[in-house]
């Protein structure tokens, strides 16, 4: 089952023994500039609202009624990134794995292909977590990703449109599957308490779906970053393919969001020259230990906003100034559970 | 009035102190809460059974308690509860009474799921 709990989709698999619990949130982020460099992970600026789509059922399109799901509200040309959070079982010192599938438009924005029913290993087509803390865009090179950014859809930016044509869902869409419950046990037993040892643990991670409609947004590819998506440590078979739970998340353009629902949607983010020229931080996260997916060729092919935009003699993208990042914090592998990568604004 | 608020914060505060040691003693506590050390002895003693609620919600936020709870104990209902029950009283005085029986498990059942559809 999935719940909002402040802005977060709790997804919780209560049916099962140990009860897993993994929650999601989408991060107000700097769109990285899209030229060509690599840069590293903007911080995290707090959480989108998120509202149940039924409570504003008579002001959204039918379309979007029928997908059921959640609203978000995001500018043109704003990015996000997905935060995966996972309670930790402290007799396992662990938090429950999960595996997650993510996609934009319903196109998995990990192999590039469309929506399919379970997993995949060979592309693997879902996060592990608690590997995997974040998810900020498309994974296009061995430890590259492809900002998400917000444009309209229908304006041919989106992922989804330059690969299937189409502007039908927009959005993002996300699917989460438990370790299997004797899978897990055997994993993971009982351990003696060790306080030391748990601190030293890594989050987890979660699996949802992001979608758009009419007033709606898809989301395209921006800036490159780095960021690797780790390879599934375990097997395919250990995951429990018969307890999904999954979700459309509706982009809705900001512009529109108050109209739908009569509250405002929050001020546009800093841009990454105004971020970098304070001197707040940007971030590198490394895990020694995990091993990272090749990238996607289809998502490598598809065209970023800034390039699709030369292609149409548009600017899409204001303010796309490069930066030089000089206050740069490295993180490690060893994330106490639930801790967001935030900036320190009382710098 | 019983004193079971207070029993219960010094028993609380007590064992905070023998595990961290004298940030938990009652001045220290109290100066943090913006209370004066006098205040708190009395709250533990009983001699003050309703502490105002942002002096129970310091003190559950510094002994690791649910502030829903030692609210209780003072025989108050957070701000915040009150705000949601007068906005519509009717229905959620119908709720709580017909909830009141259910045992806690089916109570917490009622939370609302976010609905899938067809995609």
């Amino acid at each position: 089952m999935i719940e909002l709990h402040s802005n977060k989709l709790a997804v919780s698999f209560p049916e099962l023994p140990l009860k897993p619990k993994l929650t999601i949130d989408f991060q107000r982020t700097l769109r990285i500039p899209d030229d060509g460099h690599d840069y590293p992970l903007p911080p995290g600026l707090g959480s989108f609202p998120l509202r149940h789509i039924d409570d504003f059922a008579p002001r959204v399109p039918a379309n979007w009624l029928k997908r059921g799901g959640v609203l978000l509200p995001m500018w043109q040309a704003e990015a996000l990134w997905l935060n995966f959070g996972a309670r930790v079982l402290y007799d396992r010192e662990t938090a429950y794995p999960f595996a997650i599938k993510v996609a934009t438009g319903k196109i998995s924005a990990i192999t590039g292909e469309t929506w399919q029913r379970g997993l995949s290993r060979n592309p693997q087509n879902y996060l592990v977590a608690p590997n995997q803390f974040w998810l900020d865009g498309y994974c296009v090179e061995k430890g590259i990703i492809r900002q998400f950014v917000a444009m309209p859809l229908g304006d041919g930016y989106s992922v989804e449109e330059q690969i299937t044509g189409a502007a039908e869902f927009g959005g993002i869409q996300i699917e989460v599957f438990p370790m299997r419950p004797a899978i897990f046990e055997k994993r993971f037993p009982v351990q003696l308490r060790n306080q030391e040892a748990l601190l030293s643990r890594k989050d987890n991670g979660i699996h949802y779906c992001l979608a758009d409609a009419d007033p709606s947004m898809g989301l395209a590819p921006g800036g490159r970053m780095r960021q690797e998506i780790y390879n599934d440590p375990f097997s395919i078979h250990d995951w429990d393919t018969e307890h999904g739970s999954r979700c459309f998340i509706h982009v809705v353009n900001s512009a529109a969001w108050q109209a739908i629902t009569g509250q405002r949607p929050p001020s546009p983010p800093p841009t990454a020259a105004q971020y970098t020229k304070a001197g707040y931080p940007w971030f590198d996260y490394y895990d020694a230990e995990a091993k990272a997916v090749t990238g996607s060729k289809i998502l490598a092919a598809v065209k970023s906003v800034f390039n699709k935009g030369g292609e149409k003699s548009s600017t899409p993208l204001p303010e796309n100034e490069s930066v030089m990042v000089a206050n740069l914090v490295n993180v490690r592998a060893g994330l106490k559970n639930n801790q967001v990568r935030e900036a320190d604004f009382a710098a | 009035m019983s004193n079971a608020l207070g029993k219960y914060l010094r028993k609380c505060r007590t064992e905070k102190q023998l595990q961290e040691g004298n940030s938990f003693s009652l001045r220290q506590l109290a100066g943090r809460i913006g209370v004066e050390p006098s205040y708190l002895s009395k709250i533990e003693r009983g001699l003050e059974p309703r502490p105002s609620e942002a002096t129970t919600r310091a003190l559950a936020l510094e002994l690791g308690e649910d502030s829903d709870t030692l609210l209780a104990m003072a025989g108050k209902v957070s701000g915040d509860l009150q705000t949601i029950i007068c906005k519509r009283p009717q229905v959620f005085a119908q709720l709580i009474r017909e909830l009141k029986n259910m045992p806690d498990e089916a109570v917490l059942r009622l939370v609302r799921e976010v609905r899938d559809g067809n995609w």
